[in-house]
């Protein structure tokens, strides 16, 4: 073999190498597998359960929980926080929703994890610096607590149990939740582009 | 930047042909239920009403409660607010159309009453065709029981046994016996619904137990 | 014949369990549909990728489907099902409330426990402002109960509501849905991407 074969072969070997000790992140799956996926998941818990998944209960059970640890007689006194006032010995943190959240903690976590997808950083368009979209998010978080909290949920608990249910409110709450969501769009678009 | 997504057309549109399909199918069928036949054995039925084996008394019934007979299931085929009225105690209120679908007790011995018996012999026939062959009914409806079991009224000059085993049932259900000159109106033949009727006889049972 | 825990096949602890392991599964799928990421999720608002109503409507699809399906075959009690209540007013506005907080955030609650999960900062602050919208709503209540708890319908669902029957609105959103598909990868195909290839075909 000559040199400058030999050359191209053993550069191409390392080339190879070295793609494959890089930890890329994995493709994505296509989000229409992925639904059904998420379709058959929320199949088992009407099956299994009679209910459907939901995501935002779990939040009010953290906030009622603190706001009872802090001052316990506050939160039984309101209306909105007794809802979520539960008996026994867990208090509100025994309440499904929040075992289901913790559930999907550790399925996104072995998911990134596996696919190579975990990385400490911060999502933002170009355009924006992390404290700023991080203060972004922030800002939407409260809004989705407050919207999520009059709907009396969220995407998942409406939009994919509801929707799912035929439920009117469900499939208008997330007719506006897009509409919402699309007004506002233009005006943050330096914030993802 | 993010990642690249991985798309697999065909198993896409696999699923898409499925869902076109299963959404058809379910535009097609309309309710989410499957509607179920029952086959009846009319000789079979025939004969049995003919000797009057579809139908029990409402005494025979009383008895039956009170002596705690096993597997025995009385449904009530009226209305919610006729049910919480007043019911045959330990009914259960089943409207018409459950009786077509619930799950069945391959043990029980099922009684149906309704108000005049009009519906229970109906619902008696749903079962018959479902396959149960332990289903009876009352043919006088609630008013038989009312007039036979709560209020019945026993001539003066009848045996001292049957006035004492009569008034022993009633007394078991909170009812009352009167002595009188005439006999039961009920007297082994068809009562007529009559809605009238069976609600002041309610009110003068309930009025007696406050 | 399903649903199981409430015909008292299995005990409130086993339930928790089940919570958990669904819980699982559902961040899997969601983590592996890339929603997990708040770039890709805003991306439907821009129109350059739809991957959030795609991964929507094929759950909403699924599970709609698999109801009526396993009740018309006898092995689901549809009446014991949990339907989520309707409450127009509240959901309409709380709706629109959201869906800002959506735009701006780039992540719903659920999603943002898998952006948090694969260590994106992104998530955790939205999850902290969540937390502190909830307990401004909590602490707002009073003043707002009469509204919140305005013009309920209950259960109400939409062959209720239309008229129609429960078959029939279901091929409607099946061929809606299948028309939304079509449509957004119309609109992907034709929207600006950046100048890489991104996407690979299997």
């Amino acid at each position: 073999m000559s040199t400058i074969a030999a050359g191209n072969a053993l550069g191409a070997t390392t080339a190879e190498i070295r793609v494959r000790a890089r930890r890329e992140a994995a493709p994505y799956t296509s989000p229409y597998l992925a639904g059904v996926g998420i379709g058959i998941v929320l199949l088992l818990s009407f099956v299994l359960m009679g209910r459907g998944l939901g995501a935002s209960g779990a939040f009010s059970s953290v906030v009622t929980a603190t706001v009872q640890a802090a001052a316990p007689g506050h939160a039984a006194g309101n209306a909105f926080y007794a809802r979520y006032l539960v008996d026994g010995a867990a208090g509100p943190l025994g309440d499904w929703l929040v075992f289901e959240v913790l559930g999907v903690l550790i399925g996104g976590l072995t998911s990134g994890l596996l696919a190579g997808r975990l990385r400490w950083t911060t999502e933002r368009g170009p355009a924006i610096t992390d404290r700023r979209r991080l203060v972004n998010a922030f800002a939407g978080g409260a809004a989705m607590g407050i919207g999520a909290k009059l709907a009396r949920g969220c995407t998942s608990g409406l939009g994919l149990t509801g929707g799912a249910t035929l439920s009117v409110g469900s499939w208008l709450f997330v007719v506006a939740a897009f509409a919402g969501a699309y007004a506002v769009a233009p005006l943050l678009r330096k914030a993802w582009q | 930047m993010t990642a690249r997504e991985i798309r697999s057309p065909r198993v896409e549109r696999g699923l898409a042909i499925a869902a076109v399909i299963a959404g058809a199918l379910a535009a097609v069928a309309g309710t989410p239920t499957r509607p179920a036949r029952g086959t009846v054995n009319v000789t079979e039925l025939a004969r049995v009403v003919e000797q009057e084996e579809d139908h029990v008394t409402a005494v025979e019934l009383a008895t039956w409660i009170r002596d705690g007979k096993a597997g025995l299931r009385v449904l009530d085929i009226r209305s919610d607010s006729e049910f919480v009225e007043f019911h045959v105690p330990g009914a259960a209120r089943v409207p018409l159309a459950e009786i077509a679908r619930m799950p069945l007790d391959s043990a029980a011995t099922y009684v149906l009453y309704s108000e005049g018996g009009t519906h229970a012999a109906q619902a008696w026939f749903l079962l018959r065709a479902r396959g149960v062959e332990r289903v009876y009914f009352l043919r006088g409806g609630l008013y038989e029981w009312l007039e036979q079991v709560m209020n019945p009224r026993v001539t003066a000059n009848a045996p001292q046994a049957e006035r004492d085993s009569i008034r022993a049932l009633t007394l078991w259900f909170g009812g009352k016996m009167e002595i009188v000159d005439t006999p039961s109106v009920l007297d082994g033949k068809l009562a007529l619904p009559h809605s009238v009727g069976t609600r002041e006889a309610i009110r003068k049972v309930r009025r007696r137990a406050c | 014949m399903a649903p199981f825990y409430e015909l008292g096949r299995f005990g409130d602890g086993m339930s928790l369990v089940v919570a958990v392991l669904l819980g699982i599964a559902f961040g899997w799928f969601l983590e592996r549909g890339g929603m997990g990421n708040a770039r890709k999720l805003a991306g439907q608002f821009y129109f350059t990728e739809l991957s959030v109503l795609k991964l929507m409507f094929s759950a909403i699809l699924t599970a709609m489907l698999g109801l009526f399906w396993l009740s018309w075959a006898g092995l689901l009690d549809l009446s014991r099902i949990y339907v989520p209540e309707t409450f127009l007013a509240p959901q309409i506005v709380g709706g629109l409330v959201f869906g800002v907080g959506f735009a701006t955030g780039g992540l719903c609650p659920g999603t943002s426990c898998v952006a948090a999960a694969t260590g994106r900062k992104d998530g955790w602050a939205l999850i902290a402002g969540m937390l502190v919208g909830v307990f401004v709503f909590g602490e707002a209540f009073p003043a707002i109960s009469v509204f919140a708890d305005s013009t309920a319908r209950g259960a109400w669902t939409l062959p209720q509501a239309l008229g129609l029957s429960y078959g029939v609105v279901v091929g409607i959103i099946v061929a809606a849905a299948l028309g939304v598909f079509a449509g957004a990868e119309w609109l992907e195909r034709h929207a600006e991407r950046p100048a890489q290839p991104t996407d690979v075909t299997v």
